[in-house]
């Protein structure tokens, strides 16, 4: 028969977890639903009750539209590239050679860079007349003026500020290969091509399911690069989700709407790790 | 025993030190109030705002301390006081941008300036009468116009003069007409680089003297509904933008108010628009590599009879049911607009002295003698009349950035003039209408 204090004991140690939890994530994840459901006023304070109006207009508005189809763009482009870039990188630096810490603190230092002061240093090389892009490729374009280009600028210097974490993930996953088995695959005479696909990828499965599901919900919460560099222009062809939340919350105060994008941002990331968490079964080795 | 005496010294000089700044905090706690001031000053204004407030606070005789504090950009600091708001703890005064003054005026949070103005007994038209109009209703000063700005026309002058273009441009078909001598033979890449900027569109609205919004564009009631749709005005505006932009005039050269200074500091561009309290970084950025001229802001015809208004903020005090706080508040405000201040201003930041009384000190005279550029804003100021004061909006930054994303769109094939137009129209109604019915 257990006593009154153990049984709330272990309770107890959870309280200051919870509270914190509770204060900082349960409680602004419910205000949020509640506020998608309301009109606020300049102060951003519930005014009006308009139920699902917030989600009807959204539905109805080609702009959200156009920054669900962009977010979804941006989010391949940096998910491809930056663990493209990982992945070569780590790859590459797997091997032993004079001078290989320089080249792994080249790779792996991107994670080091705080996405605004990125953006800045790109802001002035992407710039049409002063900027040295142009000045190397002899081109004149507007980069991040330029619809056709805005987007694409944005979502590489995301992939290449990605790609330091995971370059870092890839190396301890590459870490963890059995050597031996490298070397009975080159006694059966596999080429280094051959044991790429069917050693190395297979054996960093289950590092590269972590890092896709990061990458992704990472990829959809990019902020400062947009805020700095497009400001979500040209017109809206940057005009990601989160920075679309951020405009008409801290902007335009109009909390109703920003709750309710918000609302939706949360339901795609949770459908799509619930998706990934199915599709993990099938795909990764352990 | 060396070191032992060094230690001594040291000792004694940190003692010293720590107790005489304890006894200075409680004479200032003792004699006089303390106000919080939030601004928006950033690097060298900044710098000249601290200037400024530790004059103050080391030379006034009633103890005031005015505790100053930088809260970011001007969308920072009104968004920052939105949420303080809620909360009741604000400051006593803020610096507030040029389109936040509907919003303040509405907020129920202030007490007018010429509440303050009265009570004290200053003279009001010791302002700059074109700079007090726009911060004034029912001839209220409702804030206490501080940094004031107008937009100019930069020009390469060694261009000009290579082009053989001796009349500069006052307008925007004036602007096409000599865009091809000034690209040839004056060597341009382009004529000019004209930044996407709501504030641009705005004043080019004033030059042709049409309103913005309507009830007398938002200064005799709220606004209910835009009418630059109605009036033509922005149409008119639109089509002689895109003109320069398809002829290459013109090129898209990205959004903001400093978006084209870059081209034209590089040599690349033969003219830009920007704000008057640019000149400075511009003449550094040029460093004497050509010879930089100024110019009025042109007009989107040449037929147009406006003026321009002001931009730039104006500073604001919070009604905290305080009256001792209200009182050091304009101790302080009427500190920072004397002419002596004025012109220390003017001169660090390029900013207009908003007393024309600071024109006499000799700060400013020495100033308006190494930038004679300078001159040209207060013309242009002087030119200008009350009437062109520019619109009331409490939505104003978010119709600014819709004036910008359609006009971007416009240029990028998007959309026409005219869909651009009617865009622009529908979506700040949209957002007019929602204001109205949630605050009113």
């Amino acid at each position: 028969m257990k006593t009154l204090k153990e049984k709330t004991g272990p309770y107890l140690y959870l309280v200051p977890c919870l509270l914190i939890f509770g204060i900082f994530l349960f409680y602004p994840f419910f205000k949020t639903i509640y506020l998608s459901l309301f009109k606020t006023n300049k102060m951003g304070q519930a005014k009006l009750f308009v139920g699902l109006g917030n989600y009807i207009d959204l539905l109805k508005s080609p702009s959200f539209y156009n920054s669900l189809s962009v977010t979804v763009i941006f989010v391949v482009i940096v998910v491809v590239g930056s663990m493209l870039i990982g992945l070569v990188g780590a790859v590459l630096c797997n091997k032993a050679f004079p001078g290989i810490r320089i080249f792994s603190t080249a790779y792996a230092l991107p994670m080091a860079i705080a996405s605004s002061s990125a953006a800045m240093i790109f802001k002035i090389i992407l710039h049409p007349s002063v900027g040295i892009m142009n000045k190397i490729l002899g081109v004149s374009i507007n980069w991040v003026s330029d619809p056709r280009y805005a987007l694409v600028c944005v979502a590489v210097l995301t992939a290449w500020l990605n790609s330091g974490i995971n370059f870092l993930y890839f190396s301890a996953g590459l870490g963890n290969i059995d050597e031996s088995i490298y070397e009975r695959a080159s006694v059966d005479g596999a080429s280094s091509v051959q044991q790429f696909f069917s050693l190395t990828l297979p054996g960093l499965s289950p590092i590269m399911f972590y890092t896709l599901v990061v990458n992704i919900i990472q990829a959809f919460q990019s902020f400062g690069q947009v805020k700095i560099l497009t400001q979500g222009g040209p017109g809206e062809s940057t005009n990601l989700m989160v920075y679309s939340i951020y405009r008409d919350a801290f902007f335009n105060y109009r909390f109703g709407s920003a709750a309710a994008q918000s609302v939706v941002l949360f339901l795609i990331v949770m459908v799509l790790t619930l998706v990934m968490f199915k599709l993990e079964k099938k795909g990764v080795k352990y | 025993m060396k070191k032992r005496v060094i230690s001594a010294v040291l000792t004694a000089a940190m003692l010293t030190g720590s107790l005489m700044g304890s006894t200075m905090t409680v004479q200032a706690e003792e004699s006089g109030v303390t106000i919080d001031f939030w601004h928006s000053m950033g690097g060298v204004n900044g710098q000249a705002m601290d200037y400024l407030v530790n004059k103050f606070n080391e030379e006034n005789e009633y103890g005031i301390t005015v505790n100053a504090q930088y809260q970011g950009e001007y969308d920072d600091t009104i968004n920052k006081l939105k949420s303080a708001q809620i909360g009741n703890m604000g400051a006593d005064l803020v610096q507030i941008y040029d389109i936040g003054t509907r919003f303040m005026i509405d907020s129920g949070w202030i007490v007018p300036m010429q509440e303050l103005i009265d009570k004290a007994g200053y003279d009001v038209s010791q302002i700059e009468p074109n700079i007090a109009a726009y911060y004034s209703i029912d001839n209220q000063l409702y804030s206490m116009p501080f940094n004031s700005s107008t937009p100019i026309l930069y020009y390469n002058k060694d261009m000009f003069a290579a082009a053989g273009v001796e009349n500069v441009p006052a307008s925007f078909n004036e602007i096409a007409e000599v865009a091809d001598a000034l690209t040839t033979e004056g060597g341009a890449g382009e004529a000019i680089s004209l930044g996407i900027y709501g504030w641009f569109f705005e004043q080019l609205l004033c030059k042709q003297g049409l309103a913005y919004v309507d009830n007398g564009n938002g200064r005799e009631g709220a606004a209910t509904k835009v009418v630059f749709d109605e009036n033509g005005g922005a149409l008119n505006i639109l089509n002689a933008w895109k003109e320069l932009y398809d002829a290459g005039y013109a090129p898209n050269v990205g959004r903001g108010g400093d978006s084209g200074l870059a081209d034209f500091s590089a040599g690349k561009s033969a003219m830009t628009l920007g704000s008057t309290a640019s000149l400075k970084q511009i003449l550094e950025d040029v460093n004497g590599k050509f010879e930089v001229g100024t110019a009025y802001f042109p007009s989107v015809s040449s037929e147009n009879q406006g003026g321009v208004s002001i931009g730039g903020a104006s500073l604001w005090a919070l009604n905290n049911e305080d009256e001792a706080k209200q009182d050091a508040t304009w101790k302080f405000v009427e500190f920072l607009v004397s002419p002596e201040s004025q012109a220390y201003w003017n001169a660090q930041t390029g900013y207009f002295p908003i007393t024309t009384a600071a024109h006499e000190e000799p700060v400013f005279q020495e100033n308006i003698a190494q930038y004679p550029q300078f001159q040209t804003a207060i013309d242009q100021l002087h030119d200008s009349a009350p009437e062109y004061a520019g619109a009331l909006m409490s939505v104003f930054p978010e119709a600014r950035q819709i004036v910008e994303t359609n006009i971007e769109n416009m240029l990028n094939g998007v959309s026409s003039p005219e869909d651009a137009v009617a865009a622009m129209a529908e979506q700040i109604n949209t957002s007019i209408e929602d204001y109205n019915l949630l605050n009113s």
